[in-house]
């Protein structure tokens, strides 16, 4: 059995107190994940992909559908949730005034490992995000922002998640940062088997890192598949327009032919 | 039409000078639209804000010249920017929505063009946002950050300036957005031989949108380049940036 199996999820919320008028944000929306995969989610500004992602990792309950977890691939013997995520905001879950060896300790400290072990494991885990040793004792306001994604990722990865979810990782990066952190999760998920979803809206960095794809429009799946059939040979017309006009090649009628459709 | 000349801008920290950004050299001509790219920190706002004196002078020291139509905008009155940033020299900064005065309805802006609004619904349109009539009536605090943003480059075109500065224009905006910031600024530098000066770090939009590119990095800045030629410069900041960008693009997983 797969991993992770997202079945049929719909979610809405009241836009109008008085009406009770509701907008979809997400209808009927399924798919599997299988362990040790990299799934990349895609499409535009407002088509439900922030969303999902809460509703997978159980931050938000959605109207109808399910959320269902092998319990095979899952150890249950930790006390931390077996999914965790990444926002988009992430220097701002790192707590400003903690020191970063402390913020990593204390997620270290909820499965409960030997203290003797946590001095080792803490320094394994920034290791394994490229966090340098010098900057261990300083406090997160201290870090630079993508010195705070990385303290942020190790913080998600001391828990030990069976799934990481990143939301948009690689907005507001420049190129060589970029590339870093798809070289990063890359390695995380060669060597941790690590199973992740990857929101983002950069098609060129999800044909890099995913070996799946979804294309999300107005809360709908509209495409999925492997990644390099899906961008090679994309069969709906909104994949094609999406790669159309990441290529910076639309012309002033296709971008209007498809707003009023 | 804008001769840029500058030896250095400094920002003044209590005692001792930091240098940010040192020799830049460059000519902007009409008709064309040039491109600065540079990673995050490398000076590019600095650099735009630095060629018409916005930098505050408590904080910052700007040595050099900036010549527009022959005259020095660094030793310019207060009355003689003003004037030009009203109608030569304009901007679209990151944060559009700063740009706008939150007690102000739109209306206000529209009036101060001093276009028809037959000329201002046109722009509109083109941009893909609500009308004339129902921008009106709003707040900017109303508007969506990309709405903000479009709605400011509206207003700036409308202002016709010989030379139009954007800074990061295609952060946080989406595909179809960046497309219709592209063609409408090539339109614009052909159409009105005016010229465009865009800093980003959008290697991808720079390629498609313009006619020079150059290369900013630790406050210095490389010459500018055709695209052509930029995509094989033998410079070593450029081969890494351009290098980190072949290479997330390449399928190697």
């Amino acid at each position: 059995m797969s991993l992770l199996k997202v079945e049929n999820i719909s979610y809405s919320v009241i836009v109008k107190e008085e009406t009770k008028k509701q907008f979809d944000i997400l209808k009927n929306v399924s798919f599997e994940v299988e362990s040790g995969e990299i799934i990349g989610i895609c499409g535009e500004s407002g088509g439900g992909k922030s969303t999902l992602a809460k509703v997978i990792a159980r931050l938000i309950n959605p109207d109808s559908g399910k959320i269902i977890l092998d319990s095979e691939h899952i150890n249950s013997n930790k006390r931390s949730r077996p999914i965790q995520i990444l926002f988009q905001n992430h220097g701002e879950v790192l707590n400003p005034f903690g020191k970063i060896s402390t913020i990593i300790d204390e997620a270290l400290k909820i499965n409960r490992i030997h203290k003797d072990y946590i001095g080792r494991e803490r320094e394994n885990i920034l290791d394994s995000v490229g966090f340098p040793k010098e900057l261990y004792e300083r406090r997160g306001m201290e870090l630079s922002g993508g010195e705070q994604q990385r303290a942020a990722i190790a913080r998600l990865l001391a828990v030990k998640p069976d799934l990481l979810i990143l939301d948009e990782p690689f907005s507001a990066q420049d190129v060589e940062s970029q590339l870093n952190l798809v070289n990063l999760f890359k390695r995380l998920n060669r060597e941790f088997n690590l199973t992740m979803i990857c929101i983002s809206h950069d098609l060129r960095i999800l044909r890099n890192l995913a070996n799946q794809v979804i294309i999300l429009k107005d809360g709908e799946i509209v495409e999925s598949g492997l990644t390099n059939e899906v961008f090679d040979n994309p069969q709906k017309d909104y994949t094609k327009f999406l790669l159309s006009a990441e290529s910076l090649e639309l012309t002033y009628e296709e971008i209007k032919a498809k707003q009023y459709t | 039409m804008l001769n840029v000349d500058i030896n250095s801008v400094s920002i003044l920290d209590e005692e001792k000078a930091r240098t940010i950004i040192k020799d830049i050299k460059f000519d902007l001509e009409k008709g064309k639209v040039y491109i600065i790219l540079g990673k995050n920190g490398s000076g590019k706002s600095t650099l735009i804000k630095s060629l018409t004196a916005l930098l505050p002078i408590t904080d910052y020291e700007v040595k050099g010249k900036v010549v527009f139509n022959g005259e020095d905008l660094l030793i310019s009155s207060v009355e003689k920017l003003r004037e030009i940033r009203k109608h030569n020299i304009r901007y679209v900064f990151q944060d559009a929505a700063n740009s706008f005065d939150p007690l102000k309805k739109i209306k206000y802006y529209f009036d101060l063009t001093n276009v028809s609004p037959l000329k201002i619904e046109e722009l509109l349109l083109f941009f893909l946002l609500p009308t004339y009539k129902k921008l009106s009536g709003l707040h900017s605090y109303e508007l969506s950050g990309g709405m903000a943003q479009r709605l400011l480059i509206v207003l700036t075109l409308l202002a016709n300036p010989d030379l139009l500065i954007l800074d990061e224009p295609t952060s946080g905006v989406d595909y179809a957005v960046m497309n219709l910031i592209l063609l409408k600024m090539k339109n614009f530098v052909r159409d009105n031989d005016k010229s465009v000066l865009i800093v980003t770090q959008d290697i991808n939009f720079a390629i498609k949108s313009s006619d020079y590119i150059a290369y900013l990095s630790d406050g210095s800045l490389t010459q500018f380049f055709t695209s052509d030629e930029f995509m094989t410069s033998t410079n070593d900041n450029v081969k890494n940036f351009i290098g980190s960008f072949k290479e997330i693009g390449n399928v190697t997983a």
